[in-house]
């Protein structure tokens, strides 16, 4: 019995997608069975960051119609044993499904899979909560800034309310270095504001634009900082316990104010 | 609660004594009293500038003022201004939307209002909403949230959000939060934005209608 788990933000942008795909691919990496659910309806993008918008035959939307068997939905990735993507209508629009026919496919999923990632749409409309609908725990992507915040803030109320937990958050695109000038948040102050357990911080990495367009999740490469963050992630997803490192680089003016602090 | 009859203020050409009209010297010397006594650092030496809004003391109480402040706080008059608003005394008219209730009004008592504690966060999009009284918050009031109370509001954490306390037109209602950043307070009719990319001052504070009818945000003490 596997775990479903949404990937959401409220606002649009932050890395929902590009977190899915990544987490998805290091969890079949790391020997897991996985699906990668894209729950975008009418405005589907995981194929394309996974890189298998070629091979997609059925979409979810055909399985709800009863036109074909769940399993022949679902597109196998030929790159690594255990990962499939169930792929999203895109001649639909989220209102043609319901909460209750998503949570009968995560069911499903879940009997046979040991995970479910679910790629929320932004919002928190009807897409919102048919991604929600079948999930046992959320993951929360924010960037660090204020109105990404307010909306992941916002999408937390809703879990909660919703009854899902644990909900875990992603800081993604963070930059140590504007950290250290103080021009960005750091991990303290948005995890003040959030009050949830964080599970890991992606750094800010331009790899993540080729891969995107090249269709290979970033995962692939072990070198990228983003990489490795996001097999941090998942190992930490599969119950391994890995501190997360200080991201931070301090200025050079607290650096010399630590020095003398410190001697 | 901090009286409203004076307030003293530090103003860029130094400190003001502001006093409301149609008090009596016993009344005016108590306030003085009560408002010195709040400062916690000493006064001795300083000039102070007397502002008296609309019709107050006579003559011979306002030279028995001097010298009183003189004697008994060391502060030196530097001058008297009387800014006359036309107000008018407060038997003969019912007060307009922009005085405070005169002391003929009497002020609710906050022991027999009801409260209700949340014991969680306020996040983005949510309300609470307790017009029958005040809010105690066990947590945040995040940006985009909201919080409305008939009485006072409490934020044992931090207010980041808005915040309206005296729903029913009641401005003596107060906010004090742990660490008061909002996007927006309401107290009764009066309204303020908070301060602009304001770090958090690291102390509880309190926001109440002042003298002036604004809305002020001050180190909490005590009540």
């Amino acid at each position: 019995m596997g775990k479903v788990i949404v990937v959401t933000s409220g606002k649009g942008g932050v890395g929902k997608t590009t977190s899915t795909a990544n987490l998805g691919t290091a969890l079949a990496l790391l020997g897991k069975t996985v699906v990668v659910v894209d729950a975008d309806v009418g405005l589907r993008n995981l194929d394309i960051v996974m890189g298998l918008e070629s091979r997609i035959v059925y979409t979810s939307m055909d399985v709800i119609e009863k036109q074909c068997e769940l399993s022949k939905a679902l597109v196998k990735d030929r790159r690594v044993d255990g990962l499939t993507l169930l792929a999203a209508s895109q001649k639909n629009n989220k209102d043609d499904i319901q909460p209750e026919q998503m949570k009968t496919i995560c069911d499903k999923l879940r009997s046979e899979h040991d995970f479910v990632l679910i790629d929320s749409p932004a919002g928190i409309e009807r897409g919102f909560s048919n991604a929600s609908a079948g999930a046992d725990e959320a993951i929360v992507v924010t960037t660090p800034d204020v109105s990404a915040i307010r909306d992941a803030d916002r999408i937390i109320g809703l879990l909660q309310h919703a009854g899902i937990e644990p909900i875990n958050l992603v800081l993604n695109r963070f930059s140590p270095e504007l950290v250290g000038n103080g021009s960005m948040m750091d991990q303290e102050d948005v995890l003040d504001i959030l009050n949830i357990d964080l599970i890991g911080i992606v750094p800010e990495d331009t790899g993540v634009i080729t891969s995107t367009n090249r269709g290979i999740p970033l995962v692939y490469e072990d070198a990228s900082p983003g990489s490795q963050a996001y097999m941090r992630i998942a190992r930490r997803l599969t119950g391994q316990r890995i501190p997360i490192p200080d991201l931070e680089q301090k200025g050079l003016l607290t650096n010399i104010v630590n020095w003398f602090r410190n001697r | 609660m901090a009286n409203s009859n004076v307030a003293l203020r530090a103003y860029r050409d130094g400190l003001h004594l502001i006093i409301r009209p149609h008090l009596s010297i016993t009344e005016v010397e108590e306030a003085i009293q009560e408002e010195i006594s709040r400062m916690n650092q000493p006064l001795g030496g300083a000039s102070v500038q007397i502002d008296l809004k609309g019709p107050t003391l006579k003559p011979e109480e306002m030279a028995y003022l001097k010298s009183k402040l003189q004697e008994t706080y060391n502060l030196k008059v530097r001058g008297i201004d009387t800014v006359d608003e036309q107000v008018p005394p407060p038997i003969a008219a019912a007060p307009t939307t922009h005085t405070l209730p005169q002391r003929t009004v009497p002020q609710q008592p906050r022991d027999t209002d009801p409260s209700r504690i949340i014991p969680y966060t306020i996040r983005s999009g949510q309300i609470e909403d307790f017009p029958q009284g005040s809010l105690v918050i066990y947590g945040d009031v995040n940006s985009g949230g909201e919080v409305r109370a008939g009485g006072d509001i409490v934020v044992l954490g931090a207010l980041r959000g808005n915040a309206h306390a005296g729903l029913n037109n009641r401005p003596s209602a107060v906010i004090i939060a742990m660490e008061l950043v909002p996007v927006q307070l309401q107290i009764g009719s009066f309204i303020n934005r908070g301060p602009m990319n304001q770090k958090p001052r690291g102390y509880p504070e309190i926001a109440r209608v002042g003298v002036e009818d604004v809305i002020i945000i001050e180190k909490f003490v005590k009540f």
